[in-house]
């Protein structure tokens, strides 16, 4: 391992500026070819309302994957909460509350996930994938046979409004990746999050609270499916149960985009937004131009590979750069037998 | 006794100064754990419902399992790897499309039909294969990303057709029995099961996917040529799947742009009931077959209890966890482990 588990400061991140390039590009190509894309410069704005709840799972996951986990219940859980708040409100609750138990009810779950994977010590995929299947059942029991829809304008405002022509949904999702930044860069809570992911035994030693952080975590992304099961909810106006679940590959995808390392330990957050931002265009702009949403499927995961194996390969070719320079100075220094020391044997 | 000797040379320290007697060791055996397991379900369901014990019940279950047997044979190749395919389910129902368009427009036999299954399995599985063994991306990654390709196409192919008819030449198959409640599709299956169970235990190449596995550092310093077997695995996984896409025709007969989103997970799931370990290095066919019948058993009894079929992903998911439960008990000795294993995922 020759690379630093947090992410040095002062200096420009590559992986950022080909987002950012990428966005640009991205919006000056669907700008040129289809009209209704830009709409006068609103229009892109009022785009992201629809890929905002994408974006907030897409944080909760960061996190989770940040400590080398993997929440794959997190797209259910956002369903579950879309469900539940829409219930309330069919009910006649008042929005507020509609909205604190939609996020009490997925942050339950989130919290039984983390217990699970953090005290019984079992693999997170494993345990995710089981609730994931659970969750389900449970949000399509409560949806009953016909779903609830039609809410009051007071509750759709939250997806479908705006503040001078910047839709609520966007800030929403801004607030939540400001306060997930500084949560990992600043909090001790972060970097504990940071080095659990880089290296667990390390972790051990240096007595971190695994076990709390690992909960904290799980029960973290819980909030934000909440959160993003209540913009689902709020901008289709209806809370059909398997709302969010489509959810779960875009987000993960705009994750790992994002230059998380799915072993954990490496990553900026301000890269999975701008992974987020650039995803979330390439879709909708594929949409307005007319293709299906099962197309823009098969593009994404295009993007997903071909931007991968762009980045392991430079990666790669940089490390074996390093570590022969590293070899050629050791060398130098100490006049042993050449090649005792052994090249990158990662199998 | 050569198992008794494996096992006790295999354990940790403290398994040492105890060797359980043979029948208990029996049991430390998933596929025959699970095949209680069955048995128990279905003489409960049995006793509660005389009809569950009809023969065209038990061949409905058996012909229902066929599909999740064949796509969890191969997850069992990956996984045992300390791999993931996730795109399993959409390769199967890429190779349904595909052969079922064949079938219906083009009169297509039941020999070639399988031969062009296992091909189209193979080539989707070469796609994962390439990604994981040559440029070396985490399974996981490459297979979500394998996943949304694959999906895709499927809608891109079937281009909003769907495929309906099947001559009852070929679906006979998926309801006929030999012998009551044995359908004929499940004695097509079993020769695959078979030839996966001979190859995993007794190949050199089968002993090395589990050597990978189990430690891919220790193997490569045995001389195993690592990044090829994973390879393998995923070309494996591709076949079974594209095989799995004939065997749902077989027993639907019909297939759509959708036919198999949801399998990928079912799959993962049947394995791990079965005794595959996410953590590899454990596992095999049998308890991929035993596994899958054990879902579907499961499943069916539950609605024959009058359970909504609402709660069946539920179903799946305690299963599973109980699957996983007992796994971590029974082989990490307790809680304890937690770090360890995220160093070892994170060695994957």
């Amino acid at each position: 391992m020759t690379t630093l588990a947090l992410p040095r400061r002062g200096r420009v991140p590559v992986w950022g500026t080909c987002l950012v390039l990428a966005i640009i590009a991205e919006l000056i190509y669907f700008t040129l070819t289809t009209r209704q894309f830009a709409g006068h410069g609103t229009g892109m704005l009022q785009l992201t309302e629809q890929f905002a709840p994408t974006g907030v799972l897409a944080l909760g996951l960061a996190m989770v994957i940040l400590t080398g986990n993997i929440d794959l219940s997190c797209g259910a859980n956002a369903s579950l909460a879309a469900v539940i708040a829409g219930t309330v409100l069919a009910k006649g609750g008042s929005p507020a509350l509609a909205i604190v138990a939609a996020i009490a009810v997925s942050t339950l779950f989130g919290l039984f996930n983390g217990i699970i994977v953090a005290f019984v010590g079992i693999d997170s995929l494993l345990v995710t994938l089981a609730t994931q299947f659970i969750v389900t059942s449970i949000a399509t029991s409560v949806a009953g046979a016909s779903p609830p829809f039609g809410f009051s304008s007071a509750f759709t405002l939250i997806g479908q409004g705006s503040v001078n022509d910047v839709p609520i949904a966007l800030l929403i999702f801004l607030v939540i990746a400001l306060a997930v930044i500084l949560t990992i860069s600043f909090t001790s809570l972060g970097r504990s999050l940071t080095l659990i992911g880089y290296n667990p035994r390390a972790a051990l030693y240096s007595g971190i609270a695994i076990r709390g952080s690992l909960t904290a975590v799980f029960t973290l992304c819980g909030v934000m499916s909440g959160v993003a099961g209540v913009l689902l909810a709020a901008y289709y106006n209806s809370a059909q149960p398997d709302i969010g679940t489509d959810l779960l590959l875009p987000a993960i995808t705009a994750a790992i985009l994002g230059g998380m390392d799915i072993f954990g330990g490496k990553g900026r957050i301000g890269e999975v937004v701008l992974a987020v931002f650039l995803l979330g265009y390439l879709s909708q702009g594929m949409l307005i131009e007319g293709d299906s949403s099962l197309s823009i499927t098969m593009i994404t995961g295009l993007v997903l590979i071909g931007a991968l194996v762009i980045k392991v390969v430079f990666e790669r070719n940089f490390r074996q750069r390093l570590t022969a320079r590293m070899q050629r100075l050791r060398t130098m220094r100490s006049p042993g037998p050449p090649g005792s020391i052994s090249p990158d044997a990662d199998g | 006794m050569t198992t008794a000797r494996n096992v006790k040379a295999a354990s940790s320290a403290w398994r040492d100064l105890y060797m359980p007697p043979r029948w208990a060791l029996l049991l430390r055996r998933r596929e025959i754990l699970v095949t209680a397991a069955i048995v128990i379900v279905v003489a409960a369901s049995a006793a509660a419902h005389p009809y569950f014990w009809a023969s065209g019940n038990l061949a409905f279950i058996l012909a229902d399992s066929v599909v999740i047997t064949f796509l969890a044979l191969g997850e069992s190749f990956v996984m045992i790897g300390r791999g993931v395919d996730l795109s399993v389910g959409a390769i199967m129902g890429l190779s349904a499309i595909v052969v079922g368009f064949r079938i219906q427009n083009h009169g297509m036999t039941l020999l070639p039909a399988v031969l062009l299954g296992a091909a189209v399995g193979i080539v989707f599985g070469l796609g994962n294969a390439v990604l994981v063994g040559v440029v070396r991306l985490p399974p996981i990654i490459a297979t979500l990303g394998t996943l949304s390709v694959y999906s895709g196409l499927e809608f891109v192919v079937t281009n909003g057709n769907q495929v309906d008819t099947i001559p009852s030449s070929i679906t006979n198959l998926g309801s006929h029995t030999v012998l009551p409640g044995i359908p004929v599709i499940l004695l097509l299956t079993l020769p695959f099961v078979l030839v996966s169970a001979w190859v995993l235990r007794y190949t050199t190449f089968g002993r090395s996917i589990y050597a990978v596995g189990d430690d891919a550092e220790a193997a490569y310093r045995a001389g195993i040529g690592v990044q090829r077997v994973l390879f393998s695995t995923y070309v494996i996984s591709g076949l079974f799947a594209g095989l799995g896409g004939v065997a749902f025709l077989v027993y639907t007969s019909g297939a759509s742009s959708t036919t198999g989103i949801n399998d990928n997970l079912t799959a993962i799931a049947a394995a791990i009931i079965g005794g595959t370990a996410l953590t590899g290095g454990a596992g095999g066919a049998f308890g991929a077959l035993a596994g899958s019948v054990f879902l579907t058993v499961t499943l069916t009894a539950m609605s024959f209890a009058h359970v909504s079929d609402v709660w069946q992903p539920a179903g799946v998911g305690v299963l599973v966890l109980l699957a996983v439960v007992y796994d971590s008990r029974s082989r990490a000795g307790g809680p304890r482990r937690s770090p360890k294993r995220q160093r070892r995922r994170g060695a994957r």
